[in-house]
């Protein structure tokens, strides 16, 4: 299950009721916000398809500049293997 | 435990992202750790960069098992970034992947085979003796690193020095921080900085350039950033980089310069300062001179010639990018009109062909404006490795000086070191030895028969690499690596010597603002992996039977029978300190370890006595009544006494430098820049990083950042596989389309070990005359889509037996 860190950042104006309509977003969690629009969120998706899917749909959102990923988590997913593959690291 | 792993990972996301923009979140990482329970926490320093953040580390049945912040150090204040609050997995038996035996191989061909250290270090003992009887003294070298503990260092080079009677003795952060020495030198008399973080606190105007702290230094970033938000009317800050990174995020001002304009850029805030007499005269009467060269003094009148060049409208012209008469103009009253101001800086400007005159051009502005020396002003070079200062700089790591800042070429210098060591007058030779690209360049040539590198990795970060990997996989270079983890380095050796990790043994780190700091040995390293010191020392001695020279063992012998976790580095660590620091101006003989045990965090040089360093030692270097070393050469009444050992008019010099581009630019057939650095999770070659799954997870490979209108008209989208190909090689990596770097500039993380992503195969290794540090941060390069995304997989050196 990935979990992503980002900065959504939406018009300054419209600060207020952009985090509500962020908020309604399941999977999303809104930690902080500044008065420039910068808003903090955790996105929690099922795989890295779904996430990606709940960003296209953030983007689209009315009053939202930018979706920035500034962490990224999919250790269910990702295995750290030696280029010939082999050894996972735990 | 009182987070779920989910909930960990949750808030780490959120406090990543809030980092980025300056939000600060109701909890922080330090309450994480704490819900590991330890039966004891130990005292150190964070081991991941320059800032020296102190620290505890959790112990519970004799293994690491968290680390949390101490909150009375006046490095931190308790914070921690992701680095600092996980390295600890790499402690002990908690790393799978940890060097535990020493291994050799007689070919760079054969795969390693396990031996004995005895057998190790007899081999290691046979080759350096068998170098120096067939081909001289100067065909043997020590490569060190900034991340090696004070009196690592200081024994290595010691042995090196006196024992081996060669000046090859130098370290990675000839690759990072010459620059700042040469500047601090030539422009203050002096090395390290004046002030200290403290600054942070009481600046009115931060001037941050080439540094993307945010992600380098996040702990400090976090100061700077605090103090923005808690005063944002009153409290400017500056951001000049060609990239724009998450440090710009808190700016009010960001000038976005076309790579290696910055000196014409810097010259131009001058001009500024000076045409609208906003420089301060008294300071300048009192302190300063102009120079052209070290023996050239010139007036104001000609300096102000010379900044006729850099109007705010030629500036402008030449810089591109964002920048606007307008835009310089404000800065530079920014800079000269606030109450206190900080430049910050790190290898933006440090790692250019011309990284020492960029120094000394912010130095400039400082001068000329009388910000030094007061509360909240300072000209502050960030130091990239938590031991580049401490060990490096003042204990005689590079090739050209010894320890407590004497330069190898001063002869009553040397002779000094000589007596205090008890070896016979002329034992070290006149000559400074190789610098670093010079040292791999006669390794290329054959001219350096057996090298010794220690905890650090050449083969990855030494520009242009691949030039240099040949030398270094010759079979008649004998090749010792000293490390903890396989790395693109230890892949070329004959014998790898497994060591013991940060709190798997004792020593002193000495941090960016001139602080010593002490960690204790807390738990045991894994396998057979030794002390350096041990090493070192037990290497000597069989050394001094193979050369048949008594004057290799007198200068361990202070050091025999010492038990090696504690007593043997203290004892080292007595004698740089009581002997060979005593009337330098670092002096440390007060930081004894007893002392910094007692302290939270550590001591500030000067520190002479005990009394002064249980205080902290110094905060502010040069101030009468603040420094003791300012009262004690006090040439007359003035606050400021400008003591340093470089400038015999002991004032700071304002310097004339013109405006250099990098030695290499874009052109038809390589038309973008290339930049490199840092990315928040990894650290330099990822050896010790990747081998951390949160922050592997979290960044697993490097990417090539292009922005957005380049990548337009490339065709490229976000997650290509694009080839970023230079005169000297290329990589292939998927990019990150992002207002990030300039037009024109692409950029790329430098820390993945993967061949095709090694972004220093394709970096140029032109470097400053003066420093010796290579240009890291500029040359041309060409870019284009290979294919669209490709499933990736992360990559790590991993050891062949
Ligand atoms: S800022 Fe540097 S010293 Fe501080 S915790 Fe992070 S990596 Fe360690």
């Amino acid at each position: 299950m990935p979990i992503g860190g980002f900065i959504v950042n939406v018009h300054p104006d419209h600060l207020e009721n952009s985090i509500r309509d962020l908020k309604r977003i399941s999977g999303l969690e809104v930690y902080g916000s500044d008065e420039k629009g910068n808003v903090v969120v955790v996105l929690e998706a099922d795989s890295s398809k779904a996430m990606e899917e709940m960003v296209e749909k953030i983007m689209k959102m009315e009053n939202v500049l930018s979706v920035g990923l500034t962490y990224f988590n999919v250790e269910d997913e990702i295995e750290i293997q030696e280029e010939q593959g082999k050894k996972t690291i735990h | 435990m009182g987070l779920s792993r989910r909930e960990f990972l949750k808030r780490t996301a959120a406090l990543t992202a809030a980092s980025y923009v300056g939000i600060n979140l109701p909890f922080k990482n330090e309450n994480t750790s704490q819900a590991s329970d330890a039966d004891s926490w130990h005292k150190g320093t964070c081991r991941l960069c320059g800032a020296g953040c102190r620290l505890e580390l959790g112990v519970k049945n004799g293994k690491a098992v968290a680390l949390r912040g101490i909150s009375d150090s006046r490095t931190n204040y308790g914070y921690l970034c992701m680095k600092g609050m996980l390295f600890y997995k790499l402690m002990g038996y908690n790393n799978p992947d940890r060097l535990k035996k020493p291994l050799y191989r007689k070919s760079k061909k054969e795969p390693f085979k396990e031996i004995s250290w005895d057998e190790a270090l007899n081999i290691a003992a046979k080759e350096f003796a068998k170098a120096v009887k067939n081909h001289g003294n100067n065909s043997v070298a020590y490569y060190g690193s900034g991340q090696a503990l004070t009196e690592e260092t200081y024994l290595f080079q010691k042995i090196f020095r006196g024992g081996l009677r060669t000046n090859n003795v130098e370290g990675n952060p000839r690759l990072c921080m010459a620059s700042a020495v040469g500047g601090y030198l030539t422009s203050f008399g002096a090395d390290e900085p004046i002030g200290s973080y403290t600054n942070f606190e009481r600046a009115s105007c931060f001037f941050i350039i080439g540094s993307n702290m945010a992600e380098a230094h996040p702990v400090l970033f976090r100061r700077v950033m605090r103090r923005k938000l808690d005063n944002r009317e009153t409290v400017k800050v500056i951001n000049a980089d060609p990239r724009v990174s998450p440090t710009s995020r808190i700016a009010d001002l960001h000038l976005q310069f076309k790579p290696g304009t910055d000196l014409a850029l810097l010259n131009a805030m001058a001009h500024v300062i000076v045409k609208e007499k906003l420089y301060d005269e008294t300071f300048l009467k009192n302190y300063a001179t102009f120079r052209m060269g070290k023996k050239k003094e010139v007036s104001f009148e000609k300096y102000k010639e010379f900044l006729k060049d850099y109007t705010p409208e030629k500036a402008a012209d030449i810089c591109g990018g964002n920048i606007t008469p307008e835009k310089i103009r404000t800065a530079a009253l920014w800079f000269a009109k606030s109450e206190g101001t900080v430049s910050i800086w790190t290898m933006g400007i440090n790692q250019r062909k011309r990284g020492v005159w960029a120094n000394n051009l912010i130095h400039n502005l400082h001068i000329l404006t009388g910000q030094l020396c007061r509360p909240g002003a300072d000209s502050f070079s960030l130091t990239g490795q938590p031991n580049a200062c401490g060990g490096v700089r003042e204990g005689g790591g590079l090739c050209h000086i010894l320890p407590g800042h004497r330069l190898v070429k001063k002869d009553k210098l040397r002779h000094q070191v000589e007596k205090l060591w008890g070896i016979p007058q002329g034992r070290i030779p006149p000559k400074p030895g190789y610098h670093t690209i010079a040292m791999f360049e006669a390794v290329n040539l054959g001219k350096i028969k057996a090298i010794w590198i220690n905890c650090t990795s050449p083969a990855q970060s030494l520009p242009n690499c691949d030039k240099y990997r040949k030398g270094m996989s010759r079979e008649d270079v004998f090749m010792v690596v000293t490390d903890i983890f396989p790395t693109k380095t230890t892949e070329l050796a004959n014998l790898v010597l497994p060591t013991a990790f940060h709190f798997e043994k004792t020593g002193v780190y000495g941090c960016t603002e001139r602080r010593s700091q002490l960690t204790v040995k807390a738990v045991d390293a894994p396998g057979e992996a030794k002390p350096d010191v041990w090493i070192v020392r037990e290497w000597a001695l069989k050394l001094s039977k193979e050369l048949n020279d008594p004057v290799i063992k007198k200068c361990v012998e202070p050091f025999l029978g010492k038990e090696p976790d504690y007593e043997l580095p203290k004892a080292i660590w007595d004698e740089y300190t009581q002997k060979l620091t005593k009337g330098r101006d670092n002096d440390l003989r007060g930081a004894t370890y007893e002392v910094l045990k007692k302290l939270p965090d550590g001591v500030q040089w000067p520190a002479p006595t005990k009394e002064w360093a249980l205080k902290g030692g110094t905060d502010i270097k040069f101030v009468r009544g603040l420094d003791p070393l300012a009262d004690k050469h006090a040439k007359d009444q003035k606050p400021y006494q400008f003591y340093g050992p470089a400038h015999p008019d002991k004032k700071l010099w304002i310097w004339l430098r013109p405006q250099r581009g990098p030695e290499e630019m874009p052109d038809s057939d390589y038309p973008f820049y290339l930049s490199t650095g840092r990315v928040i999770d990894h650290w330099h070659t990822s050896s010790m990083t990747g081998r951390i799954p949160e922050l592997m997870r979290a960044n697993p490979y490097a990417y090539v950042e292009i922005n957005p209108k380049d990548a337009k008209k490339l065709g490229i989208k976000p997650g290509d596989m694009v080839e970023v190909a230079s005169r000297r090689g290329k990589n292939i990596l998927p990019a990150k389309v992002y207002v990030g770097p300039c037009e024109g500039m692409v950029f790329v993380y430098w820390h993945d070990q993967k061949e095709s992503r090694m972004i220093n195969r394709v970096t140029k290794d032109a470097f400053d005359p003066g420093s010796k540090e290579p240009e890291f941060k500029i040359c041309a390069c060409k870019i284009r889509k290979v294919s669209g995304p490709k499933p990736l997989k992360p990559f790590l050196v991993e050891m062949k037996t």
